[in-house]
């Protein structure tokens, strides 16, 4: 009994004395709370100066945002836009990230992505940073958040207000052009064709099947039952789409290659010559390149439209 | 004790060079002044003077210290109980992982992976204490099998162990050929490369490990009369079928512990014990004692090479256990006069 109401005691004098203090904190700073991906609650006493951040998009969507410079360092596959490249880079990919480097910059904030694990964001916060864990969206609503999200910890609320207006404006133009439009091209847009009997293409719930679908196109990929689905080329046969897209491009396949493959000529969009190369970080890398991306595809889809 | 007292002295000296180094190699770089700073301001338990040392601190006494001793006691684990198999069960092949610690472990891990409990409420040391349950699980499942009434045939055992883990190694790849979320992370596990920061994978792991690695060294007086064969084992008076029974417990609480809190990790509970069976002979009670050092002297210098390698990325370690052990084994297997190896 004597230990309770020795600690009960304890705990009024700290709580009375942490009451005392907090008005006059309060008005010295504008404190940002926010609650992330993992559910935590992340408070800042200000903007993050020192951010280092540990996914492609978010790298991007900093910059975008006008918050490059306070940017100190990248994970190793943050190569857009081309002054990130310059930063230190903290590793990531199938290894480890260097959490040796990422303490030593004394970063005020470490930005992870939907990339990284939870287990992660665990260690980072055991070595005494502070971690917003920014779930990957799966429609361009949830872009949009995110970049206004990372305005907020950055200090540049205004701005990301003001980019997510003007990429809404242009999201808002695609539609009115494609308004009364009936016939929608389906797609097979290819991520992967190491194995040309069953590739991998986007399935439902993913963002290449929600902006195919925006901009007038009908991705064959979303009626399989896996977010990232093997199809078989008898499916795909089967399907026949008008169009197919090489999100592979960037891997050295080319419209000739397909051609090659064996069977796949039978596709009446390589009878066509209808097999384009797309750049797959226009759609995969969350961020407002995303909408470039959907401009191109409805470029693609209805070039009637869109002159 | 010529052949015992000095060889374990050298490994003793050997495995502070390699703590010391381990501790000293990094992506950063921290001078020795600071380092020998920051170990003075937490022995007299004063606060650091400045940022850089606070950082230094971070580094040298959250990310380095812990790591290293996981490592030794990864290395002393896998190397004891390797050890300890390889006299059980007479057979020279013989790993931790022979009866099915690991592909248990793996299960486990990639049962909490793929149903996403690590992003619960559960803290981040969900994957490992899964992966040791399951480890448990599974080897106790192989025990039971492998139980004809009260005796406990070796081969039996050995049967049990690969037809179990072969079941639950299919069951794994099928949760990874299905799995929608993070492969990634769950092949980093199964390459032996999960190092997780900080204390807590530390006392997660050092009781079970330093509980089975002490109750190995009291058996090894009946490891070495079971060399004999169980019937003149039991003519000298050791009940052999409780023996083994003892043994293989503390082999697999060591080697579960290992394999949850660090991965995968190969080739160390092979080759150590085979290396020093050259040096010290086949006696266990040096054998057994002088593999666990020789272990954790390996796996900690293996870990610096995983770390500087690629730097500033970091390679899972038991891909450097294999890369670098083989050819030294091959090397150490060729040097020696014996005919047979």
């Amino acid at each position: 009994m004597k230990k309770i109401s020795l600690l009960t005691t304890i705990s009024i004098i700290i709580s009375a004395a942490f009451s005392a203090c907090s008005p006059g904190a309060a008005a010295v700073s504008a404190e940002i709370s926010v609650t992330d991906g993992l559910d935590k609650q992340i408070i800042l006493d200000q903007p993050a100066e020192k951010i280092v951040t540990l996914s492609p998009p978010i790298t991007e969507m900093l910059y975008a945002i006008g918050a490059g410079d306070q940017v100190i360092a990248r994970d190793s596959f943050s190569d857009y836009p081309e002054t990130a490249l310059s930063l230190p880079d903290i590793g990531g990919g199938f290894a480890e990230y260097d959490l040796e480097t990422i303490v030593s910059l004394t970063p005020d904030l470490v930005i992870a992505g939907g990339i990284n694990t939870s287990e992660l964001v665990g260690s980072l916060e055991d070595l005494g940073l502070t971690v917003y864990y920014l779930a990957n969206p799966s429609d361009l609503e949830g872009t949009f958040a995110s970049i206004e999200v990372l305005g907020m910890l950055s200090g540049h609320e205004d701005k990301a207000k003001e980019l997510v207006k003007g990429l809404r404006s242009r999201v808002d133009a695609v539609f009115t052009a494609l308004e009364g439009v009936e016939e929608k091209p389906t797609v097979y847009y290819e991520l992967d064709a190491t194995d040309a009997s069953k590739p991998y293409t986007p399935g439902p719930n993913t963002f290449y099947t929600s902006l195919i679908e925006l901009a007038g196109g009908e991705n064959i990929g979303g009626k399989l039952e896996f977010e990232w689905a093997q199809i078989s080329l008898e499916q795909l046969l089967v399907e026949d789409p008008d169009l197919i897209l090489l999100g592979d491009a960037m891997w050295g396949i080319t419209p000739e290659s397909v051609a090659e493959r064996a069977g796949w000529n039978s596709l009446t969009a390589v009878a066509n010559g209808v097999v384009l190369p797309f750049d797959d970080n226009l759609i995969a890398r969350i961020g407002p390149r995303q909408v470039d991306g959907l401009e191109a595809l409805a470029k693609i889809f209805h070039p009637g439209l869109f002159k | 004790m010529r052949k015992f007292t000095r060889p374990l002295l050298l490994c003793f000296a050997v495995l502070v060079i390699a703590v010391f180094l381990s501790i000293g190699v990094g992506s950063v770089a921290i001078p020795p002044k600071e380092a020998l700073e920051v170990l003075l301001n937490t022995m007299e338990d004063t606060a650091p003077a400045s940022d850089s040392t606070r950082t230094y601190q971070t580094i040298l006494l959250t990310l380095r210290l812990p790591r290293t001793i996981l490592m030794m006691m990864t290395g002393a684990a896998l190397a004891g109980s390797g050890c300890a198999y390889q006299g059980l069960f007479r057979n020279p092949l013989a790993d931790p992982y022979l009866i099915g610690a690991a592909s248990g472990a793996g299960l486990g891990a990639i049962i909490s992976l793929t149903l996403g409990w690590p992003a619960s409420a559960f803290s981040y040391l969900t994957v490992p204490l899964t992966a040791f349950l399951c480890a448990l699980l599974t080897v106790f499942l192989v025990f039971q099998l492998a139980k004809v009434r009260k005796s406990l045939p070796v081969t039996n055992l050995i049967l049990a162990g690969v037809a179990v883990s072969s079941f639950a190694t299919a069951l794994t790849s099928f949760l990874l050929i299905n799995a929608s979320g993070e492969l990634r992370r769950a092949l980093v596990w199964l390459l032996g490369g999960s190092t997780m920061a900080g204390w807590k994978p530390v006392l997660g792991q050092l009781p079970f490990a330093l509980i089975g690695l002490l109750g190995l060294l009291t058996f090894a007086y009946q490891l070495n009369v079971l060399q004999f064969g169980d019937e003149q084992a039991r003519q000298l008076g050791i009940n052999v079928n409780r023996a083994r029974t003892k043994i293989v417990i503390f082999a697999t609480l060591s080697t579960a512990a290992a394999v949850a809190f660090t991965g995968v990790i190969g080739f160390v509970g092979l080759i150590i014990p085979h290396i020093f069976r050259r040096i010290t002979g086949g006696d266990m009670r040096r054998l057994l004692p002088i593999s666990m050092v020789g272990g954790a002297v390996f796996l900690v210098l293996a870990d610096v090479i995983a770390r500087i390698l690629v730097a500033p990325q970091e390679l899972p370690v038991g891909i450097i256990t294999s890369l670098c052990g083989a050819p030294f084994f091959l090397f150490i297997l060729r040097r020696s006069k014996e005919k047979d190896w």
